[in-house]
């Protein structure tokens, strides 16, 4: 497996992925967040089409009152993972609305610890 | 510009084997606008394998994230586990597990094949189409013990070995369903109403495929070569005949007739797997704790399947991220809506053969 992670600070997440983002060469995955106390490590996760076990992983941490850049400008189907890490960890995504996957009266930001 | 007029669908719809809601926006029956709701059946899934269950638990959990695909969600989260613990599965256990993995995706795009039929009004085919994925249930259920979760694949191989008197039974009902099957697949390509109703109708573009990133049998029936079975090694598809099944259009027809295909493969497979089953151990124990990340692409019936986890040396996981098929597909679903016919509607969301219970988890 060949993964190339590429660990930036989160202002400069949004340029790291648009530098090799491609549609038509590099497939995303998803963004997957890990609460580890008081921030949560964030990575986004690509392939790479027509090679096998290929990836590239953008990786950076942000705390829980950071503002998360949205990289729906590069892939608009990204909407979707950043409406859940605004659900599930409670984040402040841009643009990014919150109740797509828990109702209002559910525990908030149940993927956090502790 | 006719009068805008808000019409909803779902959470619960006829045409909705599961509930999702859609809030469109139309003007004169064309829609302008939509907004989607994935979250009714959200049970915390992965909150409850990240505290209440240890790692060798997980895997029973996350096959009840979804009735249909189980199998996949189970060898997502073994596979994922295995690499980061170098556990060596058994040969004769990762054919087994292909076994049951291919009769879980012929099923799956039966059912999806079906429920496309009752939204066009052919509740014969439907009727037709569940009768014969019968048989694949029937298989499942001597091969696992069950008919709808499975449990089949553990961390280090499979919990039950095929016997010779199941596989004899196996080998009969296959072949009552390769004749199906290929009928089926006939009448799905051919049927005069079924080209008339389905051709050109939520039409995806590749173009549209590549940018929003969709996943499984409606990005192949676009002419995007992507399946995980290709370019993940988590099972030895190579060495039993699997074939990708890639077509252009992208509409419902494509849709239906990749699934019809991919049968024709999965089925041709499933006995490549029987005739070369190889001998041996079907499961190897497995010691120590989980330490350090993993993830996997597993190829669900309905596409890409994501697994990543992460542990600190503990019996109990740190995360458990599950990104499934339709998670992946509702972005393009919800793209493709704007303009359309507003009584394409139905047809168009079930040939994306969705699954809410695997999306909100």
């Amino acid at each position: 497996m060949v993964v190339e992670e590429i660990r930036v600070p989160l202002r400069d997440v949004r340029r790291a992925i648009k530098e090799f983002y491609n549609p038509s060469e590099w497939h995303f995955i998803t963004v997957n967040g890990v609460d580890l106390g008081g921030k949560v490590e964030l990575k986004w996760f690509f392939t790479k089409y027509g090679e096998k076990e290929h990836f590239k992983v953008v990786t950076t941490e942000a705390s829980y009152d950071d503002e998360i850049p949205t990289i729906t400008y590069l892939i608009p189907s990204a909407w979707i993972s950043e409406w859940e890490l605004a659900d599930l960890f409670g984040l402040n995504v841009e643009g990014a609305k919150k109740g797509l996957f828990l109702d209002p009266e559910s525990p908030q930001a149940p993927l956090r610890r502790g | 510009m006719g009068k805008r007029i808000t019409v909803p669908f779902g959470s619960q719809h006829v045409a909705l084997p599961e509930p999702v809601r859609f809030v469109f926006q139309t003007e004169n029956e064309k829609i302008v606008d939509v907004e989607v709701d994935v979250g009714y059946v959200h049970r915390g899934i992965e909150k409850a394998c990240a505290t209440k269950f240890k790692y060798m638990q997980v895997g029973y959990v996350v096959a009840r994230v979804c009735g249909l695909c189980s199998i996949s969600h189970t060898l997502g989260y073994v596979t994922a586990v295995e690499r980061l613990m170098g556990v060596e599965v058994p040969k004769r256990a990762l054919y087994l597990r292909l076994l049951v993995s291919e009769l879980d995706r012929i099923h799956s795009h039966l059912l999806a094949m079906g429920h496309t039929a009752e939204v066009a009004g052919y509740e014969n085919l439907f009727m037709q189409t569940f009768r014969h994925r019968e048989l694949v249930m029937e298989m499942l259920e001597l091969l696992t013990g069950n008919r709808v979760q499975f449990d089949y694949a553990c961390i280090g191989g499979v919990n039950r070995d095929l016997t010779s008197d199941v596989e004899k039974v196996l080998r009969g009902k296959l072949k009552v369903l390769e004749e199906k099957a290929q009928w089926l697949k006939d009448v799905y390509e051919n049927d005069f109403s079924l080209n008339l109703r389905w051709k050109g109708i939520g039409a995806v573009t590749e173009e549209m495929a590549k940018e929003m990133n969709v996943v499984g049998p409606p990005a192949r029936a676009v002419g995007l070569k992507t399946d995980v079975r290709a370019e993940f090694d988590y099972l030895p598809f190579k060495e039993v005949g699997y074939r990708m099944v890639v077509l252009k259009g992208g509409s419902i027809y494509e849709r239906n007739l990749v699934r019809a295909l991919e049968i024709l493969n999965s089925i041709e497979m499933c006995w490549n797997i029987l005739d070369g089953l190889p001998e041996g151990d079907i499961k190897v124990p497995v010691k120590g704790l989980p330490e350090g990340e993993m993830f996997v692409r597993i190829e669900a019936p309905r596409g890409e399947l994501f697994y990543y986890i992460r542990g600190s040396k503990k019996l109990i996981l740190d995360r458990v991220r599950i990104r499934v098929p339709t998670f992946a597909n509702i972005p393009v679903m919800k793209e493709l809506f704007i303009g359309m016919d507003y009584a394409d509607v139905p047809a168009t969301v079930i040939s994306f053969d969705p699954c809410l219970s695997c999306t909100a988890r």
